[in-house]
């Protein structure tokens, strides 16, 4: 499988993954108008590395505004990680925000409530 | 200098748009580019005005919601041939940030939104954050191209029920508009 490469837009985040390293990470603003569409390509990436890698996967995270198609395109693939962790997969997660825009503290605490996975959400930065 | 008495009063604009405190004010067609611009002028002027952090993002974030759900709306009835929308951003006399948008829809369509948006506003902070849970684990294929989290998203950032109007245009459309209090 390919390493992904999407670069970051105005109204879409940097994704990438990597094969090698076992790691996704997401970075910027998420508000495209379709969201699904954007997001399908890293979905199929992660299912084809739970299904076929055999290794550890993490991903790291530093995600700003999220739109609502957006917040649903992460909650498939945190949803396809909380499911590799049932069934016994060595699956993690970080992120991290700054502590000044607490809205995203605040949403990155409402994905967790839903994984079982071991998920860090990091504070950083200029506190004002 | 002439006075054409039938001409806008481009002054008596300005000083409805001072006096309910409008920061920003669109009208017309919608593109995806002019919401992305549009939403980068708005973040910069409140970044300007020294707003909190929290308030900048709930500001954007509706703006957001309500913008691309006209879009969606209007690319899902092409028949109706328009992608424009009407929007308001403001205060009001308390402080807090009103976001109002509005967009002609055919009357069946505007009175299903009207009751989701009627039994939304009987939901306290808990049921909604509820109702957004349940609606974020939809099966794929019962939603059509729209997560269907808007609205319940703007509802659980608002300090007031959303509140909606409509008004008839003509025998099966009319202008629906929605009114979202921070």
């Amino acid at each position: 499988m390919t390493d992904l490469n999407i670069p970051q837009s105005n109204s879409s985040p940097a994704i990438r993954a990597s094969w090698a390293d076992g790691v996704v990470t997401m970075k910027g603003d998420s508000y495209p108008e379709n969201s699904f569409e954007l997001f399908q390509p890293l979905i199929d990436w992660v299912d084809s590395y739970l299904k076929t890698a055999g290794r550890a996967l993490h991903s790291e995270l530093e995600l700003l505004y999220l739109n609502t198609s957006s917040i649903r395109a992460l909650m498939d693939v945190l949803d396809m990680l909380e499911g590799a962790h049932v069934g016994g997969g060595r699956v993690s997660a970080r992120w991290s925000y700054d502590s000044a825009n607490e809205r995203v503290g605040d949403l990155a605490e409402e994905f967790k409530e839903d994984c079982t996975f071991p998920f860090e959400i990091v504070a950083t930065g200029d506190r004002r | 200098m002439e006075q054409d008495d039938a001409s806008l009063d481009l002054y008596a604009l300005r000083e409805v748009f001072d006096r309910e405190r409008i920061m920003l004010c669109f009208n017309g067609p919608i593109t995806a580019t002019l919401i992305e611009e549009i939403g980068k002028a708005l973040r910069r002027h409140m970044e300007a005005l020294e707003e909190s952090p929290g308030s900048v993002a709930d500001v954007f974030s509706v703006y957001i919601e309500m913008t691309q759900n006209i879009r969606r709306y209007a690319q899902s009835r092409s028949s109706l041939d328009l992608e424009s929308a009407s929007i308001i951003v403001s205060r009001d006399d308390a402080g807090r940030h009103v976001v109002v948008a509005g967009n002609v829809v055919y009357e069946g369509d505007g009175d299903a939104l009207a009751a989701r948006i009627t039994a939304l506003a009987g939901l306290s902070k808990e049921e909604l954050k509820a109702a957004f849970k349940t609606q974020l684990r939809q099966p794929r294929t019962e939603l059509s191209g729209s997560a269907g989290l808007g609205l319940i998203d703007m509802a659980r950032k608002a300090s007031q029920p959303l509140r909606c109007k409509i008004q008839s245009l003509d025998d099966d459309r009319s202008f629906f508009s929605l009114r979202v209090v921070l």
